[in-house]
C-alpha cells in the first residue's frame, strides 16, 4: 500500500508561499491587502506550511525505521524532462533531514514573518518614499517557497534550480532599499559571489551525471557506491582538463569538490565569505531567516545530501575550508563595532564549524549544530533588530550600553542566545543548551581524526593487506599496487597527515598510470579509498581556540549593548522595546533551551540512519554511526567503553567551560565600557597593527575588489574597445579594400546609399557573383516616396537571383557536369 | 483545411496582407499588419496536433514531415528545383517562435507616428510582412535552391528596414548588414551549386533536397568520401566550411559578429526584436538543417574549432557587454554571448547537446526580443540609451521595473526561466560529451570555461540592473509614465513564455527530440558507413 500523505503535505507547504507570493507581487500594494493586511496573508502561509510540518514531523516519529526506510522507496516522482537519454525527475526526498530541516525552517520562517510585521511597520519599509511593505512579504514568500523547494527535492537539478532561485530572494532581499546605493551594490556582490561558487556546483553536476547517469540524489549515490566497490564508472574514468589529466579517485575528488563549491558560496565559506557581511545591508529580519538560519545553512545542507558523494580527499579539502573559515571569521569577529556585523561574522564562523564537521566526518554533529545554531542565531539577529529598531537605527555598539533597562526582554533573551552560541553547559552532566553540545561533538570527531586514527578504523575492509611499505607495493604481476594508508598514518605520526596522503596520491597516480591494467588499479583505489586520512594536529586545535574566542567576543557584544553606563545619551533616550516583537524573541529563546538537545539531537540521529547509510560511506568512513554514539554514551552517561569516553571526556573538560572563560574575560575587559580595551590595544606593541587588519577584514574584499571587479571591469573595457576598433575596424578595411579592387565609384561605403547611382538589379546580381562590395552599396536614396519601387523591386529580385545562377550554370563548365550526369 | 495548406497560408499569409498594406490607404497599414500576422500567428497554431501527440517523430530523418508541400517549381535541363517545403522537429517550434515575435514586433510598430522617421508607413509594414514571408519559408524549405531563395528574400527587407527608420549611422548599419549576409550567401551560393552537381554525380540525376543530402546513402557517401576533392581540398569539408560561414555570420559568431551591435542600435525597436528573435536563429537553423546532417564526417573534423568559437562568443560577447554604456548594445552583446552556447551545444554532436542547443534558440527567441522591448519602452521615453545617465526607474515605474527584472533574469539565465534550461543542458551536454565521442577530450574543459560565463552573465546583467533600474528616483524621469497597455500586452506573452519554458521546459523537448533523436541517427549513420568504406 503507497501513502503519499506526507509527501502531499510537504509540497503544499511548498506551495502555499509561493501562491502568497503570486498575490502579493500582483495585488499586495492595493486593496484588499495594502499595507497591514499583505503581511497577514504571507504569514497565514508559512503558518499553514508550519502546520502541514509539524504534522508530517510528528508522523513521522511515530514510525519504524522499517517504515520510513520504505516511505522514502515509494515516494513519487514526476517526470519533468529528458535530458539526453536520462529522465529528470521532480519529486520529494522523503526521509528524516529533509523533514527535519523542512520543519526548522518553516517554524523559524513563522516567527520571523510575525516579527518582521512589527519591525517592518515602522518607517523602515520606506524605499524612496514609497512603501514598499508588500514587497517585502512577497520576497519572504518568495524565499519560503524556494527554500522549502531545495529541502525537498529528490534530485540534484532541482536542488540548484532551488538553489539558485534562493540566491535570487537573497538578492532581492538584501537589495530591498534598492534606492540606496550600499544595499544594492550587497545585493549584487551576494550574487556574484554565488555565481562563483556554483561555477563550481556545475561542474560537480556535470561530473555526477556524466558518471552516474541520474540526477537523483539516492540513485546517484548508489551508483556511486555501487562503481566504488566494482572499480568502474568515475573510478576507471579519466577526463583533460587544460592538460591536467584527472582520472579515477581524483576525478571522484573533483566532483565531491565543485559540488562543495556550490556549498561555499551559499554557506560562505573562504575565500567566497565576503558577500555575507555585506548582506546585512538588508532588514533586520532578512538576516535573521536567510542570512542566519536557513539560507546559509543550504550549503551545509547540501554537503549533508551528497556526503555519499564525498571522497575522503574531498572530505579533507571540506574540512580545511572550514577550518580556515571558522578561525578567521571568529578573529574578525572580535573587533567589529556594528552589532550586525558582529553576528553576521559569528555566523560565518558557526558555519565554518558546521562544514568543518562535515569534512572530518561529524554528520550527525554538524548538522544538530545547524539545528542549534538556526534558532539561537535566528533569535539573536531579531534581538539586535529590536535594538537597532529601538534605537532608531543605531548599529554601533559603542555608542550603545546601558540597554538592559530599556528593553529588558531583548536583553535576556539575546543573553541566552549569547550562551548558547558561547556553549554553556557544565561538563559530566545532562545540563547544557544546544552549542555546547553540538559544538563538541564535532570537535571529539576531530580529535578522533587527528590523534585516533588507528588501525580500527579499516579493521573490517583494508586488512587484507599486511604490508608496511610506505609508497605502495608491487607483487608479483608487477601491476597491482597496494597501499595501506592506515600503516602510513601509524608510521607517520609525526605530526602531519602529509605523507599519508602523499601516499595516497602517488599509490593513485601508480594505479592509474598502468594504462591497460585498470582491474588492477582499481583493487588499489579501492583499498585507499576505504581509509581516511589522519587530520592534521592544527585542524583540531584552531577549532578548540576557537571554542574560547565565540564566547569572547559574543559576551563583548552583549555586554557593550546591553551592560555598562550609556555612552550615548541620544541613543539611550530614545531606546525602547516594541511589545509587538517579544513573542518571536521568547519563543526562539525557548526553542533555544529546550529543543537543542533533547529534541533535535536524536533526529538528527535519526536522520543519519537514512541519509548516511551506503555503502559508500561505511566504506569511506566506516565510524560515522560510532561518532554519531559517541555524545549519546559520553555526554549522557558516562559510561561508554571501547576506547571513546577517554577522548571525549578529556575534551569536555578542555572546551567544556570555554564558554565561562571566554565569557568572563570579556565581562572583565569591557566591565566599564571599550576604554580599557583601547588602551591595551594601544600600549601593547603590534596589537594596534593587528586591530587595523582585522578591521579592514584582512584585506580581502580589498584584494578582490582591485584585481577581480576592476580586473573584469578593465578586461571588458579592453575587449569592448578591440571589438569596436580592431574587428570592426579590420572588416571595414576589407570593405575599402575591396571596394579599390572592383570597378568602383569612388563613393565612401556608408554614402553609399545616398548618392549610389547603379541600380539595385545590378547590384543584387553582382552581389551574387562576389563583387558585391566593388559596385554594390548603389542603392538610390531609399526614402520618402520611392519605397514602393524597391518593395516591387526587392519582390523581384529573387527571380533575378535565379535566372542569374541558371545562366552561370549553363554557360560554364557545369554544363559538362550535366551532360555527364545525365549520360550515365 | 489540411496541415499542408495552413503551412502554405502561414509562409505566403504575410504576402496577401503585404499586397493589402500596398493597396489600402497608409493609415490602416498598420491595422492591416497586426491583423495579418495574429492570423498567421493562429494558423501556425493549428499545426500544433501533429507534434503533440508524437505522431511526427516516428521513423528516420526525413521520414515523417508533417505538412508537406512537394510539387516541381522549375526544370530546366536537369535542373529540378521544387517548391518544397514541411516541418519536423527542428523547423516546427522556430515557425510558431518567428509568427509569435512577428505578431509581437508588429504590435509594437503601433506607435509608428511617433518615430523619428515616421514617413512611408506603407513602406515599412509592407516590408515587414515581407519579411515575414521570408523567414518562414526558410524555415520550411526543404529544397536547398527554395531555402537559398527564401533566405535571400529576407536579406532585402532588413537591409531597408534597418537603413530607412532606423537611427543616426542608419545607412552604415544597413549597407553593413547587407554585406556581410550577402558575402554569406554567395559562399552558400557555391556551396549550393557544388552540391547540387555532386549529388548529380552520385546518384545521376541531381537533387536540392535537403533530406535526401543527408539520408541518401549514396549522396552521404559521396559528400563525405574524404577521397572527394574540390579546388584541391576536401570536398565535405570545404562545403561544410563555406556553410558554416554563410550560416555563421548570421548567428553571428566571432569575428564575424560586429554587424550585429551596429545593426541593433541603429534599428527600430520592433526591427531589433526581429533581428534578435528571430534573425539570428536562421543561423543556427542552418547548422542544424543543412550543415551537420549533410557533412557529420566534417562536422566532427572541425567540432574542436567550432566549440571553440562557440565558448569565445559566450566569454567574449559576455566581457564586451560589460564595457558597453549603450543600453542596446549592452542587449546585442548578450545575444551575442548567448548564441555561442547554441554553437557549443551544436558543435558537441550529442543528443543532451543539440536538445540545449535547440531550446536555447528557443529561450533566447523569447528573452531577447523581450529584452529588445524593455530597452524600447525606456527609449521612447528618455530619447537616450546611455546606461549611466539612468537610475531609479524600478520606483519611477514599479510595473515596467518588475517586468525588466523579469526579463533580464530570463535573460542572465536563473532558474525558473528559459534562459538557464538551455544553458544548463549545453553546458553539462558539453562536458558529457566524450560518452558519446571518445575523440572529444576537449570537451570538459570547454565546459569549465564556458560554465565561467554564468558568473560573467550575472555580472553584466545586475550592474546594469543596478545603474538603469535601482538607485534613487531622478527629476530627470520624473515624468515617465509606466508601461501603458499595449506595453503590457507586448511583454506579457514573452514573460509567461519564460516562465513556462522555464519551469515545464518537458513541453517543449517534447516538440523537437524526436527529430533531434533522428537527426543524430542519421549523421551517425552516413558517418559509420563513411568510416566502413575506409575501413574496408
Amino acid at each position: 500500500m503507497e501513502n503519499h500523505t506526507f509527501e502531499i503535505c510537504l509540497a503544499l507547504g511548498v506551495v502555499i508561499p509561493l501562491i502568497s507570493f503570486t498575490i502579493l507581487a500582483f495585488f499586495g500594494a492595493n486593496a484588499p491587502f495594502g499595507k497591514p493586511r499583505a503581511a497577514y496573508l504571507a504569514l497565514g502561509a508559512i503558518a499553514s506550511s508550519c502546520l502541514l510540518a509539524t504534522y508530517v514531523l510528528i508522523s513521522w516519529y511515530g514510525l519504524s525505521l522499517e517504515q520510513k526506510a520504505q516511505l522514502t522507496q515509494e515516494a513519487f516522482r514526476y517526470h519533468w524532462a529528458d535530458f539526453g537519454s536520462i529522465s529528470i525527475d521532480v519529486g520529494v526526498k522523503l526521509d528524516s533531514l529533509t523533514i527535519i530541516m523542512y520543519f526548522m525552517v518553516t517554524f523559524i520562517a513563522s516567527f520571523i514573518h510575525l516579527f518582521s510585521i512589527g519591525y517592518m511597520a515602522g518607517h523602515s519599509d520606506e524605499v524612496g518614499g514609497e512603501c514598499k511593505f508588500h514587497r517585502f512579504f512577497a520576497y519572504l514568500g518568495l524565499f519560503c517557497f524556494s527554500m522549502l523547494g531545495l529541502v525537498i527535492s529528490s534530485s540534484l537539478l532541482f536542488l540548484f534550480i532551488f538553489w539558485e532561485l534562493v540566491g535570487l530572494c537573497s538578492y532581492l532581499l538584501i537589495g530591498f532599499y534598492f534606492d540606496k546605493k550600499f544595499a544594492s551594490d550587497a545585493g549584487m556582490k551576494a550574487f556574484i559571489t554565488n555565481r562563483v561558487g556554483d561555477f563550481g556546483f556545475i561542474i560537480g553536476l556535470a561530473l555526477v551525471v556524466m558518471y552516474t547517469k541520474t540526477f537523483d540524489l539516492d540513485a546517484a549515490a548508489d551508483a556511486f557506491a555501487q562503481q566504488f566497490n566494482a572499480g568502474t564508472g568515475i573510478f576507471a574514468a579519466s577526463i583533460d582538463l587544460f592538460g591536467w589529466h584527472v582520472s579515477g579517485l581524483t576525478l571522484a575528488t573533483l566532483m565531491g569538490v565543485g559540488l562543495f563549491c556550490g556549498a561555499m558560496g551559499k554557506s560562505a565559506q573562504f575565500p567566497l565569505h565576503v558577500w555575507l557581511p555585506d548582506a546585512m545591508a538588508g532588514p533586520t529580519p532578512v538576516s535573521a531567516l536567510i542570512h542566519a538560519a536557513t539560507m546559509v545553512a543550504a550549503g551545509v545542507y547540501l554537503v549533508a545530501r551528497v556526503f555519499r558523494l564525498l571522497t575522503p580527499d574531498a572530505q579533507f579539502v571540506i574540512a580545511v575550508i572550514g577550518c580556515i573559515t571558522l578561525t578567521m571569521t571568529a578573529l574578525i569577529a572580535i573587533v567589529q563595532k556594528d552589532i550586525k556585523k558582529i553576528l553576521a561574522y559569528s555566523t560565518l564562523s558557526q558555519l565554518g564549524y558546521m562544514v568543518f564537521g562535515l569534512g572530518v566526518g561529524a554528520w550527525t554533529a554538524a548538522l544538530f549544530h545547524l539545528m542549534t545554531h538556526a534558532f539561537f542565531k535566528a533569535m539573536l539577529f531579531l534581538g539586535s533588530g529590536q535594538v537597532i529598531e529601538g534605537c532608531h537605527h543605531e548599529k554601533n555598539i559603542m555608542n550603545m550600553g546601558g540597554l538592559r533597562k530599556k528593553m529588558p526582554v531583548t536583553c535576556w533573551t539575546f543573553f541566552i542566545g549569547v550562551l548558547a552560541i558561547a556553549g554553556f553547559g557544565i561538563p559530566g552532566t545532562h545540563i547544557g543548551l544546544g552549542g555546547f553540545f553540538s559544538k563538541d561533538e564535532i570537535l571529539a570527531v576531530a580529535y578522533e581524526r587527528a590523534f585516533n586514527m588507528h588501525a580500527e578504523a579499516h579493521g573490517e575492509s583494508g586488512d587484507s593487506h599486511g604490508d608496511n611499505d610506505n609508497h605502495g607495493d608491487t607483487d608479483d604481476h608487477g601491476s597491482h599496487v597496494r597501499a595501506d594508508v592506515g600503516d602510513n598514518v601509524q608510521l607517520a605520526s609525526a605530526g602531519s597527515n602529509t605523507t599519508a596522503l602523499l601516499a595516497v596520491q602517488s599509490a593513485n597516480a601508480m594505479a592509474s598510470g598502468e594504462g591497460g591494467g585498470h582491474a588492477n588499479g582499481t583493487q588499489a583505489k579501492m583499498d585507499i579509498a576505504a581509509t581516511l586520512p589522519q587530520l592534521p594536529k592544527w585542524m583540531f586545535w584552531l577549532p578548540i581556540i576557537i571554542a574560547y574566542v565565540t564566547p569572547f567576543y559574543m559576551m563583548r557584544c552583549w555586554w557593550l549593548t546591553f551592560m555598562g553606563k550609556p555612552r550615548d545619551q541620544h541613543v539611550y533616550d530614545h531606546a525602547h522595546e516594541s511589545k509587538l516583537m517579544y513573542i518571536p524573541l521568547v519563543v526562539l529563546a525557548v526553542g533555544t533551551v529546550y529543543c537543542s538537545y533533547w529534541v533535535f539531537r536524536p533526529m538528527i540521529s535519526q536522520a543519519s540512519e537514512v541519509a548516511a547509510n551506503a555503502p559508500a560511506v561505511v566504506a569511506f568512513d566506516g565510524k560515522i554511526h560510532d561518532y554519531s554514539e559517541i555524545p549519546t554514551h559520553a555526554m549522557m552517561t558516562l559510561t561508554h567503553g571501547e576506547g571513546m569516553v577517554n577522548p571525549h571526556t578529556a575534551l569536555a573538560y578542555i572546551v567544556g567551560i570555554s564558554w565561562l572563560i571566554g565569557m568572563l574575560f570579556a565581562a572583565i575587559l569591557y566591565w566599564n565600557g571599550p576604554k580599557l580595551a583601547g588602551r591595551i590595544k594601544d600600549a601593547v606593541p603590534g596589537l594596534a597593527f593587528l586591530h587595523k587588519t582585522l578591521e579592514n577584514r584582512l584585506y580581502i574584499d580589498h584584494v578582490y575588489d582591485f584585481i577581480l571587479v576592476e580586473g573584469v571591469k578593465t578586461l571588458g573595457r579592453l575587449w569592448g574597445w578591440f571589438d569596436t576598433n580592431v574587428i570592426d575596424n579590420f572588416v571595414d578595411l576589407v570593405a575599402y579594400a575591396a571596394k579599390g579592387i572592383g570597378v568602383t565609384t569612388g563613393r565612401q561605403l556608408d554614402m553609399g546609399v545616398e548618392k549610389g547611382d547603379i541600380g539595385l538589379v545590378d547590384n543584387i546580381a553582382n552581389a551574387i557573383a562576389w563583387i558585391t562590395y566593388s559596385t554594390g552599396s548603389g542603392l538610390r536614396r531609399p526614402q520618402n516616396g520611392r519605397i514602393r519601387t524597391y518593395v516591387l523591386l526587392t519582390a523581384g529580385a529573387a527571380g533575378i537571383a535565379l535566372l542569374f545562377v541558371l545562366i552561370w550554370s549553363m554557360s560554364s563548365d557545369a554544363t559538362e557536369v550535366i551532360s555527364a550526369a545525365s549520360a550515365q | 483545411m489540411d496541415a499542408s495548406s495552413i503551412l502554405n497560408f502561414v509562409i505566403f499569409g504575410p504576402l496577401i496582407g503585404m499586397v493589402l498594406v500596398l493597396i489600402a490607404p497608409s493609415q490602416y497599414a498598420k491595422h492591416i499588419t497586426v491583423g495579418t500576422s495574429l492570423v498567421v500567428f493562429f494558423l501556425s497554431l493549428m499545426l500544433f496536433p501533429n507534434f503533440l501527440n508524437g505522431s511526427a517523430f516516428d521513423g528516420a530523418y526525413g521520414e515523417n514531415m508533417q505538412a508537406v508541400t512537394q510539387i516541381d517549381w522549375i526544370s530546366v535541363a536537369s535542373l529540378k528545383i521544387q517548391y518544397y517545403v514541411g516541418l519536423d522537429g527542428l523547423s516546427f517550434a522556430l515557425i510558431i517562435l518567428t509568427t509569435l515575435v512577428m505578431s509581437l514586433a508588429a504590435a509594437t510598430s503601433w506607435n509608428f507616428e511617433t518615430w523619428k522617421v515616421n514617413k512611408g508607413a506603407k513602406g515599412y509594414f509592407a516590408l515587414f510582412l515581407l519579411l515575414e514571408t521570408g523567414v518562414l519559408g526558410t524555415f520550411a524549405s526543404l529544397d536547398f535552391f527554395l531555402f537559398y531563395i527564401f533566405w535571400e528574400v529576407m536579406l532585402l527587407p532588413m537591409y531597408f528596414l534597418i537603413g530607412v527608420w532606423g537611427g543616426a549611422r542608419k545607412e552604415y548599419a544597413a549597407i553593413k548588414f547587407f554585406i556581410y549576409t550577402l558575402a554569406g550567401s554567395v559562399l552558400m551560393l557555391v556551396a549550393l551549386l557544388a552540391m547540387f552537381f555532386s549529388s548529380a554525380d552520385a546518384t545521376g540525376t541531381g537533387t536540392f533536397n535537403l533530406l535526401e543530402y543527408a539520408t541518401n546513402p549514396a549522396i552521404t557517401a559521396n559528400f563525405n568520401d574524404p577521397a572527394h576533392m574540390f579546388l584541391g581540398f576536401n570536398f565535405g569539408q570545404v562545403m561544410f566550411i563555406f556553410l558554416f560561414i554563410g550560416f555563421m555570420i548570421k548567428v553571428p559568431l566571432f569575428p564575424f559578429h560586429t554587424w550585429l551591435p551596429l545593426a541593433h542600435v541603429e534599428a527600430p525597436t520592433p526591427i531589433s526584436m526581429i533581428l534578435a528573435g528571430v534573425l539570428l536563429k536562421l543561423g543556427a537553423y542552418g547548422f542544424l538543417r543543412v550543415c551537420y546532417p549533410i557533412f557529420p564526417t566534417a562536422a566532427m573534423d572541425l567540432s574542436f574549432l567550432i566549440a571553440t568559437l562557440g565558448v569565445v562568443n559566450i566569454i567574449y560577447g559576455a566581457f564586451c557587454c560589460l564595457a558597453q554604456t549603450d543600453f542596446k548594445r549592452l542587449v546585442a552583446y548578450s545575444s551575442i554571448s548567448h548564441m555561442g552556447y547554441v554553437v557549443l551545444g551544436i558543435a558537441v554532436m550529442t543528443d543532451i547537446g543539440y536538445q540545449g542547443a535547440m531550446f536555447q534558440i528557443l529561450a533566447h527567441g523569447i528573452s531577447s526580443p523581450m529584452c529588445f522591448f524593455l530597452v524600447g519602452v525606456i527609449y521612447d521615453r528618455a530619447h537616450h540609451r546611455e546606461i549611466n545617465r539612468f537610475g531609479g526607474l524600478w520606483l519611477q515605474m514599479p510595473k515596467y521595473g518588475s517586468l525588466a527584472t523579469l526579463g533580464f533574469f530570463a535573460s542572465l539565465g536563473l532558474p525558473g526561466l528559459c534562459g538557464f534550461i538551455g544553458e544548463i543542458w549545453v553546458l553539462l551536454g558539453t562536458f558529457n560529451a566524450q560518452a558519446t565521442h571518445s575523440e572529444m577530450t576537449w570537451a570538459p574543459a570547454m565546459a569549465v570555461v564556458a560554465a565561467f560565463g554564468v558568473v560573467l552573465t550575472a555580472a553584466y546583467i545586475l550592474w546594469m540592473i543596478q545603474r538603469v533600474y535601482l538607485g534613487e528616483r531622478r527629476e530627470e524621469y520624473a515624468g515617465f509614465k509606466d508601461v501603458t497597455a499595449r506595453e503590457t500586452a507586448i511583454l506579457f506573452p514573452m514573460a509567461v513564455l519564460a516562465i513556462f519554458m522555464g519551469i515545464l521546459p518537458g513541453y517543449t523537448f517534447q516538440l523537437m527530440n524526436g527529430t533531434i533523436d533522428a537527426v543524430l541517427k542519421a549523421m551517425h549513420v552516413s558517418s559509420d558507413a563513411i568510416a566502413m568504406a575506409i575501413g574496408g
